[in-house]
């Protein structure tokens, strides 16, 4: 079981080039038909997600949440998607044409690119890199652009001002996300997942190094633009925010996206705080979806008990709050790795 | 502390999360109703006696009454009671001025329609069809409202007195009878099945139908003012074909 | 440089948190609110006007559509005016009535109130664990009454009909519980910190403004004034019960909610002290078939509803119709107080600004 897949991605390798073709075509069709199902877990994913967030929300309210459509409403995204599918696709006259179509588009191909680097398994990253970490926070800072694409593009003062929200919300949670990781980087002297992975078969990173856990939890809250960080949607003010003027497909694009964040971001915390695949008796790749969607429950949670918070609070929380505990915790590790080096242990 | 209200809401909603769900699963559990509950305004034709107390009463016009009188008689009778639904603002006041408790509020809440014109309910003497959604033009009225207001006893409805033939009303019904005679000609089979369902049954009734253009015609009068009555026509009809067929085959068999 | 400038936004009519058909014009620079303009009307149905071409008694159904949330308050304003007006006598038993489903009524608006604030705030859940208890109290207007949110119950010279068997356990169930729900109200909603930050000191109004303007009910007592019509002009019997009237210091958002909260609770001891001492008897007092007024006779009276001082003003020309009817509308009077509240304050704060002068746009429409 443990090493299922990577068998099966092996044999096709050694097929592949038994058959006669070049050991480079041969891994770089392999690395695409990785993509492939990642792209289409992430996808299907997402349907059960959707569900299971409204199913959360319902218990939460003391409702049934969807029910209607198979067992326990499972099929309710899917009617929901084909809806979407089937509806007409709006683009206003005073839009930026192409910044308006094109926005969907970057912002899911920006989450999807998240998932190169996360080791959904032993050994099973996509790729591999020496800088997984560092490509995984600059490549998660690429969908504030998106974002604002949207919000520009729409020619809407609601989008405007939902984008321009989201630009001044994403740069200033970027450090206190960036500065709470450095605190595994130091011990662990790596930016690459699977080794970070590796360092923790004994104690979870998350017992280690409690302040950044939770600057890196609320940061990536809000990261994520999710409740009660939703300053770019805020319903409740801005009608829809930045994609208050898209519908059908598009809009859906973006829930997609919103998503696949969410999971990539969940799966980041359970590798670099809860052990990633590390677990016993189950293989390690159940072992990430296990810790991945237990993390992804608690953010529904927060996302259906808490108010949104106002943006100036927003702001002075990340730069008062978040910035000097993640750069504390910087220095309260550096003391305790020298001391214990100087302790000789 | 900052963050023990955070944590006090986190456990009021996780404590309601692993509670049980309070809401009703509506089409499949229908909700308890008290009593004095106001679901669709009802008027019972036989206890009204056309006073107009509740025109008068009735905030915004959803009453409307005609009457007449019959000949011999001093008496106003009731031609025509319209509820208008679509303007009800469920206030009451109709029911707790009538006199003799002819109107009341039912529990029915299910009030949508798929036309506009289907809201209004119409209630006319029990001789002819005992009610008529308007606009659909009255060759049947829709099961809903026939159990609404079950049709009085046939006795009851021979005493009451019709409306003049040659009223509107009068000559719209005789249309009726005509178009649901003809169609029994045509297509017996279709017409039948609303008051059988053997098909077997059906077969007999049309081949006999067919010959006899008397017995369609009252069959058709029949089905228009009273589907019941028409219901236990064909039923008679059927047993006694069938005794009639069956005694021929006893014939047929002893000669063998 | 980069060249800045302001802009107008408008919330609403078609907006997810105003309440209905509010209008309300923002002038913005960046996220910082400049002015706000109120545009009313459109939720109008000209039911003044509409009250000149009804009778007294026609007219009680309308009177409940004013302050839908409330029905029963609104209907019975207009039903003692129409008393005052003939002079009639109400029964003991009605009136008990009237005091109870008035506080009733009371209790769910302001249960309505906490919800949507929570859910203009962004806290979904708060709304729905606040409709849960309202509907508690809507089951008590669908026992008495039959209808459930614009109860016509009320009639002139008492109620349509006596309490249904078990209607005073009921009441005295949901009198019970309901310190539990105002707790858990507070664990989920007021005791949150991130609420907390978005209401206290947001939207201060001064007594001296809230004065100025004409402010009434819990909006004005947050403020600071002790002005309750229960208290201060006592309609109905008012006068024999024993109650509080919470107050708050500040005047800003957070007042208006736990002065809401309280009131909640206040109410809750109203209806236990009807329910206790509520007399057997008629519950319909000697009323004229027909309705006439005697020519020229004129009437204002004004009761405490859910949203402030609910007023109406009668005239009669003598026939079965009135000739004028004119209503003071709480939430029209306390909504021309958002400007000066919202000034200087966050978009988001108009927001929360709406959501605690609590708007019932049926009524300030009318």
């Amino acid at each position: 079981m443990e090493r299922l897949i990577l068998d099966i991605a092996h044999l096709l390798v050694s097929w592949l080039t038994g058959r006669g073709m070049a050991p480079v075509w041969a891994d770089l069709l392999l690395l695409l038909l990785q993509w492939g199902t990642v792209l289409a877990i992430v996808t299907l994913n997402v349907l059960i997600l959707i569900w299971l967030e409204r199913k959360v929300s319902g218990f939460i309210q003391e409702r049934l949440g969807p029910n209607r459509l198979g067992p326990f409403g499972v099929f309710q995204t899917i009617a929901d998607t084909l809806k979407l599918l089937t509806k007409e696709d709006i683009i206003p006259t005073q839009t930026d044409r192409w910044i308006f179509k094109t926005a969907p588009m970057f912002f899911i191909i920006v989450a999807v690119m998240l998932y190169a680097v996360i080791p959904m398994g032993q050994d099973m990253a996509i790729v591999d890199l020496s800088a997984g970490l560092l490509f995984f926070i600059s490549v998660g800072a690429l969908s504030t652009i998106c974002i604002l694409m949207a919000g520009w593009g729409s020619n809407n003062k609601w989008s405007l001002l939902g984008a321009m929200r989201s630009v001044a919300q994403m740069i200033s949670y970027e450090i206190p996300l960036a500065f709470s990781l450095l605190g595994v980087v130091m011990i662990t002297g790596t930016l690459n997942l699977g080794e970070i992975v590796k360092a923790q078969d004994k104690v979870w990173f998350f017992v280690l190094q409690p302040l950044a856990f939770l600057t890196y939890f609320i940061a990536a809250t809000a990261e994520l633009n999710r409740g009660p960080f939703d300053m770019p949607e805020a319903e409740q003010e801005l009608t829809a925010g930045a994609y208050t003027e898209y519908t059908g497909m598009r809009w859906a694009l973006f829930f997609l996206a919103e998503y696949t964040n969410l999971v990539a971001v969940s799966a980041l915390m359970a590798t670099v705080f809860f052990g990633g695949w590390q677990g016993p008796l189950l293989p390690s790749w159940i072992w990430i979806i296990i810790k991945t969607y237990l993390i992804m429950l608690v953010f529904m949670w927060l996302k259906w008990t808490f108010p949104r918070i106002r943006m100036d609070h927003l702001m002075s929380f990340s730069w008062k709050v978040l910035i000097p505990i993640s750069l504390i915790n910087i220095v309260i590790t550096g003391i305790g790795i020298k001391f214990i080096q100087g302790m000789g242990w | 502390m900052f963050g023990k209200g955070l944590g006090k809401g986190l456990a009021i909603t996780l404590k309601h999360a692993l509670a049980m769900d309070i809401t009703i699963q509506y089409p499949e559990e229908k909700p308890f109703l008290e009593d004095r509950y106001r679901g669709s305004l009802v008027y019972q034709y036989e206890k009204c006696i056309a006073c107009g107390l509740c025109i008068k009463a009735c905030p915004n016009r959803v009453l409307a009454l005609e009457t007449f009188v019959p000949e011999g008689s001093k008496r106003k009778q009731v031609a025509r009671y319209t509820i208008d639904r679509q303007y009800c603002l469920f206030c009451n006041l109709c029911v707790e001025i009538c006199p003799t408790a002819t109107l009341y509020f039912s529990h029915d809440f299910e009030l949508t329609q798929f036309r506009r014109e289907d809201i209004k309910v119409v209630y006319l003497p029990p001789q002819p069809s005992p009610i008529v959604p308007a606009g659909i033009g009255g060759t049947e009225a829709p099961p809903e409202a026939a159990a609404a207001e079950p049709a009085p006893a046939p006795e009851e409805a021979d005493k009451q007195p019709a409306p003049p033939p040659d009223t509107a009303e009068g000559a719209k019904r005789e249309r009726q009878v005509e178009a649901m005679q003809a169609a029994l000609t045509k297509n017996p089979q279709k017409i039948l099945a609303k008051l059988v369902q053997d098909e077997e049954a059906i077969e007999l009734l049309a081949a006999m139908l067919g010959k006899d253009t008397k017995l369609s015609s009252k069959l058709a009068e029949l089905m228009i003012a009273d589907r019941d009555k028409a219901q236990k026509l064909a039923a008679g009809l059927i047993t006694k074909v069938r005794k009639a067929s069956a005694a021929e085959e006893v014939k047929t068999d002893e000669p063998s | 440089m980069l060249q800045t400038d302001e802009y107008t936004i408008n919330i609403g009519p078609q907006h997810p948190s105003t309440h209905g058909g509010l209008h309300a014009e923002a002038l913005m620079d960046g996220e910082i609110v400049k002015d706000v303009a109120v545009h009313l009307g459109y939720v109008h149905r000209s039911v003044e006007k509409i009250a000149e071409s009804r009778t007294y008694t026609q007219f009680i159904p309308y009177a409940a559509r004013l302050d839908y949330l409330a029905s029963n308050l609104p209907c019975l304003g207009y039903v003692q005016a129409v008393e005052k007006l003939l002079g009639v006598e109400v029964p003991e038993r009605a009136e008990y009535i009237r005091v109870i489903l008035g506080e009733l009524s009371r209790i769910a608006a302001h249960m309505l109130f906490v919800g949507s604030l929570a859910i203009d705030l962004g806290a979904t859940t708060g709304l729905v664990y606040c409709l849960r208890d309202r509907e508690r109290i809507m089951n008590l207007f669908e026992m008495t009454s039959g209808q459930r949110l614009i109860a016509a119950y009320m009639r002139i010279g008492g109620v349509s009909a006596d309490l249904p068997e078990g209607f005073i356990t009921a009441v005295e169930g949901v009198i019970s519980d309901l310190p539990k729900m105002v707790k858990e109200y507070d664990g989920l909603i007021t005791g949150n910190e991130i609420l907390q930050a978005r209401c206290r000191g947001i939207g201060i109004l001064k007594p001296e403004l809230a004065v100025a303007y004409g402010v009434t009910g819990p909006n004005l007592r947050a403020s600071g004034v002790p002005y309750d019509l229960r208290k201060a002009d006592p309609y109905g019997i008012y006068s024999r019960f024993d109650f509080d009237l919470p107050l708050g210091s500040r005047g800003d958002c957070l007042d208006r909610l736990t002065v809401r909260l309280e009131e909640i609770e206040q109410s809750g001891r109203i209806s236990a002290q009807a329910v206790k001492d509520i007399p057997e008897g008629e519950i319909m007092g000697k009323v004229p078939k027909v309705i006439k007024p005697a020519q020229g006779r004129e009437v204002y009276h004004r009761i405490e509803s859910a949203k402030g001082e609910l007023g109406f003003y009668l005239l009669s020309d003598g026939s079965e119709k009135p000739a004028r009817l004119h209503v003071r509308a709480p939430s029209f009077i306390n909504l021309m107080v958002l400007p000066h509240i919202s000034r200087g304050g966050k978009l988001q704060d108009i927001i929360a600004n709406i959501a605690t002068l609590d708007p019932v746009l049926g009524e300030a429409d009318r």
